[in-house]
C-alpha cells in the first residue's frame, strides 16, 4: 500500500517550489469506482490527494493537454514545470513523449508511485450493481479489500483488475524525481495468448470478428482524445482539404480509422488501455494495439517508452537498415 | 412530402467583381435562380444572409449584399478564407452554386423611419451595410441625415471602392472614409475607424447606430458611440459565429441562449450587454 | 384502471411477433455484452436482463448518419431530393427517461423550419417502454421528479411485476395495441404490485441532482472560477455527448467523388475545440473551460429560458462513461452553491 501521507508531502514541496506551476495527481472522486484526476495549485490543495487500487487514470495526457490559449502582445508563455503523479504504466508515456521530442525532460517533475495493481471501474460496478453509498478499496498480496456500504470482503485481484495489470512489467516508474516507497520488481510478462490465437485464425474469419466490433463505432474519437501519445496538432482525420477520412459512420470508415490509429501508434503505443477504456461502445481497442506491440517487439526487438534517450523507432533511419531509403 | 430545409436551390452565377486582390481576396458574386418562379418570389429584409453552397466542397452562410430592392438578383461578397470560400473564388460566371434562406433577423427599417442613420463599417463588413445603404436610398423620402463611416487597413483593401465614388457624389448622403495608415495619395482621414467616428461627431438626437466589423472595431465604436451620447437601443451590430444548419438545429452558432442564425445576426447593444457567452 | 392491463409473461414473445408483423422492430441486443436497440425479427434476439442500452434510442430518430440530399458535383451540378423514410417503426424495451428525452428534443426539431428526417421517423414510431426494476449505478431520474416506472412519454409502458407485465395505455397508439386478445384487464392487486415494485425502484435511487432554481443560480456565477476547475480535467473526448439522449449537435459535410455525392449529416460533439473554430482562425471557445461551462448552460440555463425544460432526464450515462469522472450531478450541486 502506497503511504499517502508521503505522497502529500511530495506534493506540497513540488507545489511549493517556484519553477512549478501545478501538480496533477488523483483524488477520490465521486461514485467510489474510480478516481478522479485533480490538480494542486497551492500547498493546501495537496491534502486531497490520495493512491489507492481506484487509480486507473493514465495523467501523462495532461502536460500536452493543457489549453494554451492566444496570448496578448508582449505576454511571455507560461513556461514552468508541471509535476504529475505517474504509476509504472504511465511513466511510459512520459518517457515515450521524450523520446519523440514531444515534451523535454526538465518540463516535468514526475512524483513515481511503484504500482501493485489497480481496479478496473467496469469490472467493480458489475460486481456490485446498484447505487452505492462509499466503497473503499485497499490491496495486500493477492487481493483487494473491499468494503462498500459498511460491509467487507477479500477479492481476489484476478477478478477485478484490468488486463495490462495482469502482465505488468514495469511496476515502478522508468523515470522519477521523487519515488514514493520503495522500488518494486516486474516479474509478469506479457501473455499473448489471445493474439496469437486470433493469428492462427483464417483471413476470413478474422474479418468477421473485427467487421463486428468496427460496426459498433460510433466515431466519437474519444479513443484518440485519451490516448497520451495523440498529440497531433491537427489529426489526420481533421484535416478537410484533402479529406482523407470521411465524417459520415459506416463499416468502411469506422475500418479505416480504427486500422489507421492502430498503424500511427505502432511502436509508440505503451499500452496503458485509456483508450479501450475511454471508449463508450466497448471496442477491444487493445488487442488490435497488441498485436501491432507483438510484431514490433518480434520484428525490431523493440519496446515504446522504456529508455528515453533512444531514438523513435519508426521515425529514425540506420545505414544498416534493409531498405535503401527511408521511405 | 414535408419540406426539405437543408436543401437548397440552385443558381447561377451572373456577375463576378474583384473588390480586393492579394491575400485576402473579396469579390462580389451576383447569383440568379435557375427557376423564375423562385427568383421572382425570394424576398427578404435588409440584414438578412443566405447559405450558399459549393456542391462537393460545402457550405457557407453569407450576409446578402444587395438591396431586397433590386429583385432580379442576390449578391454576396465573400472574403477567401478556407475551404469553400476559396472554392467560390474560383468559381466563373456560368457555374452553379446552391443558395438557400434568407435566414435569420433584419434591421428594424420599418422601426426606423423617419430617424436620421450612421453607418459605421471595417473591411468586409460593410457588405450587410452595403445591403441596408441602397435599401434605404431606394427609400430615401422616409429616413432623415445619413452618414457612411468606412475604413480599411489600406486603400487597396477598400470594398466597393466604385460605389463610394458614386455615393461620395450625391447630395442625400455623407461619406467618411478612411485607412489606417499614411499613403501616399491619400488625402482623406488617416487612423482607425473609431476615431473617424469621434471626428465626425454624428448627433445621438433620433439617430440609429448601425456596425459591422472585426470585433475589435466594434468593441471600441461602441465605446466612442456612448461617448457621444447614444444609448444602448440605437445601437446596432451584427455578429458572426461558425454555421453549419443556419436554422437553429445544429446547435452551434449560440451566444447564451440566442442562436445567431435564428436569433441574430443583427442585435441591438442593449440585447448584447445581457447576452452572457462567448463571441 | 380503465387503461391498466396485465399481460402474461409467456404470451410476451407472442407479442413481439404480433409486433414484427405490423412494424419494424427494435428492442433491446447483446452485441458482446453491450446492450443496443437493433432490428429484431425475432423475439429470441431479444436480452431484457440490461439496466439500459449503452447507446440511446435517440439514433432510431436521429440518425448517426442521415444522407440530406444527394448531388452531382462542380460547377454544371444537379441536387437530387433524398427519400424519406416513412416505414412504420416500434421500439420495445425503452426506459422511461429515454423517451422523456424525445419529448424534450421534439421542439428543436419542429420549430421554425420542420425538419423531415427526424419528424417523418418520429410520428411513426411507437414507443413500447418498459419499466426499470434496478436503476444502475448513476441513474438520477427521481431529481427531475420523474420515476423509473413512469407512462407519462411512451404508448404503453410494461411493468414487471413477477410472472406478468402490468400495462398501462398512454394515448390513441397505445390504445390500438391492447386490443389484441394477449392483454387481459388488470386486477387492484396487480396495480398494488406495480406501486409496490415502482417504490422499491425509486428507493434504490440514492444520487440526487438539485436542480431548483438552477437557470437563474447559474445566470449570476457565468465568470466564475469554478468552470475552470471543473474542466481541467476534461480530455475533450466527446464520449458524454454521444452518448446523452438529449445532446442534438450534428454537422453537415459535403462527400462526393469526381461524378457523385452526398451532403450528410452526422453527430458532433461541442466538446472538441473545432466546434467553433472560424475559417479566419479565430475560436470563440479556444479552452475547455469555454466549451465545459457552454454545455452545461446549453443544458441547464439555455434550454429552460428557450423551451421551458432541463435538457437532463437523468439517464447517468455521461457519469458512467466519463474517463475522468466528470459528474454531472456533482457539477451541478457544487454550481448550485458557489457564491456569485
Amino acid at each position: 500500500m502506497v503511504d499517502e501521507n508521503l505522497l502529500q508531502d511530495a506534493v506540497k514541496k513540488t507545489v511549493a517550489r517556484k519553477d512549478v506551476k501545478y501538480v496533477v495527481g488523483y483524488d477520490k472522486g465521486t461514485t467510489g469506482f474510480q478516481a478522479a484526476p485533480t490538480f494542486a495549485f497551492e500547498e493546501k490543495d495537496a491534502d486531497k490527494f490520495i493512491f489507492s487500487p481506484i487509480c486507473v487514470n493514465n495523467l501523462a495526457v495532461y502536460p500536452i493537454l493543457e489549453d494554451k490559449p492566444p496570448l496578448r502582445r508582449g505576454e511571455e508563455p507560461d513556461s514552468r514545470k508541471i509535476g504529475i503523479v505517474l504509476k509504472g504504466c504511465d511513466s511510459r508515456a512520459i518517457v515515450q513523449i521524450i523520446q519523440e521530442k514531444g515534451l523535454k525532460r526538465e518540463d516535468v517533475v514526475i512524483i513515481g508511485i511503484p504500482c501493485t495493481g489497480v481496479v478496473d471501474p467496469k469490472k467493480l460496478k458489475n460486481r456490485f450493481p446498484g447505487q452505492i453509498k462509499s466503497l473503499e478499496i485497499k490491496d495486500e498480496n493477492d487481493n483487494f479489500i473491499v468494503t462498500v456500504d459498511g460491509k467487507t470482503q477479500n477479492i481476489s485481484k484476478d477478478e477485478l483488475m484490468p488486463d495490462k495489470c495482469k502482465e505488468c512489467e514495469y511496476p515502478t516508474p522508468i523515470i522519477y524525481d521523487i519515488l514514493i516507497g520503495k522500488e518494486i520488481k516486474g516479474l509478469k510478462k506479457p501473455n499473448y495468448k489471445e493474439i496469437e490465437e486470433l493469428e492462427k485464425k483464417s483471413l476470413d474469419e478474422k474479418w468477421k470478428i473485427w467487421e463486428k466490433e468496427f460496426d459498433r463505432c460510433i466515431r466519437c474519437y474519444a479513443c484518440r482524445n485519451a490516448c497520451p501519445m495523440c498529440y497531433c496538432k491537427e489529426c489526420m482525420v481533421d484535416i478537410l482539404d484533402p479529406q482523407w477520412v470521411r465524417r459520415s459512420v459506416n463499416l468502411s470508415e469506422n475500418t479505416a480509422w480504427n486500422m489507421l490509429r492502430a498503424f500511427h501508434l505502432a511502436g509508440r503505443c505503451i499500452g496503458c488501455g485509456e483508450c479501450e477504456r475511454a471508449c463508450p461502445m466497448d471496442i477491444p481497442l487493445m488487442k488490435l494495439n497488441k498485436k501491432i506491440t507483438k510484431d514490433i517487439q518480434e520484428m525490431y526487438d523493440y519496446k515504446a517508452g522504456i529508455d528515453a534517450e533512444a531514438k523513435p523507432l519508426l521515425a529514425m533511419f540506420k545505414p544498416d537498415d534493409p531498405e535503401e531509403f527511408i521511405l | 412530402m414535408k419540406e426539405n430545409p437543408y436543401q437548397p436551390m440552385l443558381a447561377i452565377i451572373e456577375n463576378v467583381k474583384e473588390e480586393v486582390g492579394g491575400q485576402r481576396a473579396i469579390k462580389t458574386f451576383r447569383m440568379k435562380f435557375k427557376d423564375k418562379e423562385i427568383q421572382k418570389n425570394f424576398t427578404f429584409q435588409p440584414g438578412q444572409c443566405a447559405m450558399v453552397s459549393l456542391l462537393g466542397k460545402g457550405e457557407c452562410m453569407f450576409a446578402i449584399s444587395s438591396s431586397p430592392t433590386k429583385k432580379d438578383y442576390i449578391e454576396v461578397s465573400v472574403m477567401r478564407h478556407g475551404k469553400v470560400t476559396k472554392a467560390l473564388h474560383e468559381s466563373e460566371i456560368g457555374d452553379v452554386v446552391g443558395v438557400r434562406g434568407p435566414y435569420g433577423n433584419n434591421f428594424d427599417v420599418k422601426d426606423w423611419k423617419g430617424k436620421n442613420i450612421v453607418f459605421i463599417g471595417g473591411g468586409i463588413g460593410q457588405a450587410p451595410l452595403r445591403c441596408l445603404i441602397n435599401y434605404i436610398l431606394d427609400n430615401k423620402k422616409n429616413y432623415g441625415k445619413l452618414d457612411v463611416i468606412y475604413g480599411a487597413r489600406t486603400s487597396e483593401d477598400l470594398c466597393f471602392k466604385e460605389e463610394f465614388e458614386e455615393l461620395e457624389k450625391r447630395k442625400d448622403i455623407n461619406v467618411h472614409l478612411s485607412i489606417d495608415v499614411k499613403e501616399d495619395n491619400w488625402k482623406k482621414y488617416v487612423g482607425f475607424v473609431p476615431d473617424n467616428l469621434l471626428k465626425v461627431k454624428p448627433s445621438p438626437k433620433n439617430t440609429i447606430a448601425v456596425t459591422c466589423g472585426p470585433p475589435i472595431m466594434i468593441k471600441f465604436v461602441i465605446q466612442n458611440l456612448e461617448k457621444l451620447g447614444f444609448n444602448e437601443d440605437q445601437i446596432f451590430t451584427t455578429l458572426e459565429m461558425r454555421m453549419k444548419c443556419g436554422i437553429g438545429k445544429c446547435g452551434r452558432c449560440n451566444i447564451g441562449n440566442l442562436y445567431v442564425c435564428k436569433d441574430g445576426p443583427v442585435f441591438s447593444y442593449k440585447q448584447l450587454k445581457k447576452l452572457q457567452g462567448e463571441r | 384502471m380503465m387503461n391498466s392491463y396485465i399481460l402474461l409473461k409467456e404470451d410476451l414473445p407472442k407479442f413481439i411477433k404480433e409486433l414484427i408483423d405490423k412494424y419494424k422492430v427494435f428492442a433491446p441486443v447483446d452485441d458482446n455484452d453491450v446492450t443496443l436497440f437493433k432490428e429484431i425479427k425475432n423475439p429470441k434476439e431479444m436480452n431484457l436482463k440490461y439496466n439500459n442500452s449503452k447507446l440511446p434510442p435517440k439514433s432510431l430518430l436521429f440518425c448517426q448518419t442521415e444522407t440530406l440530399f444527394k448531388f452531382t458535383p462542380g460547377t454544371k451540378g444537379k441536387i437530387q431530393s433524398p427519400g424519406i423514410d416513412n416505414g412504420k417503426k416500434a421500439v420495445f424495451g425503452i426506459r422511461p427517461c429515454d423517451a422523456k428525452s424525445f419529448s424534450i428534443i421534439d421542439p428543436v426539431f419542429k420549430e421554425d423550419f420542420e425538419d423531415p428526417f427526424y419528424l417523418s421517423k418520429r410520428e411513426n414510431l411507437l414507443l413500447v417502454g418498459l419499466s426499470c426494476t434496478n436503476p444502475y449505478s448513476n441513474c438520477f431520474c427521481t431529481s427531475f421528479k420523474d420515476s423509473p416506472a413512469s407512462s407519462k412519454y411512451v404508448d404503453i409502458l410494461l411493468t414487471d411485476i413477477g410472472n406478468k407485465y402490468f400495462v398501462e395505455v398512454n394515448g390513441d397508439k397505445g390504445k390500438q395495441i391492447v386490443k389484441s386478445k394477449l392483454f387481459k384487464p388488470a386486477a387492484k392487486t396487480d396495480e398494488d404490485k406495480k406501486n409496490e415494485v415502482e417504490k422499491k425502484a425509486k428507493d434504490q435511487i440514492i444520487r440526487y441532482q438539485k436542480t431548483d432554481g438552477i437557470a437563474e443560480k447559474l445566470d449570476k456565477i457565468f465568470e466564475n472560477h469554478f468552470w475552470k476547475e471543473v474542466a481541467d480535467k476534461c480530455l475533450r473526448c466527446g464520449a458524454c455527448t454521444y452518448l446523452c439522449p438529449t445532446c442534438h449537435c450534428f454537422d453537415i459535410q459535403d462527400e462526393a467523388t469526381m461524378t457523385d455525392g452526398a451532403r450528410v449529416r452526422i453527430w458532433d460533439t461541442c466538446m472538441i475545440p473545432e466546434y467553433t473554430l472560424q475559417a479566419s482562425g479565430y475560436n470563440p471557445r479556444p479552452e475547455r473551460m469555454n466549451r465545459m461551462r457552454n454545455r452545461v448552460y446549453h443544458k441547464y440555463n439555455y434550454y429552460p429560458k428557450n423551451l421551458g425544460v432541463i435538457a437532463c432526464v437523468g439517464c447517468g450515462r455521461c457519469i458512467d462513461n466519463c474517463p475522468v469522472n466528470i459528474d454531472i450531478i456533482d457539477v451541478v450541486n457544487r454550481a448550485g452553491e458557489v457564491k456569485p
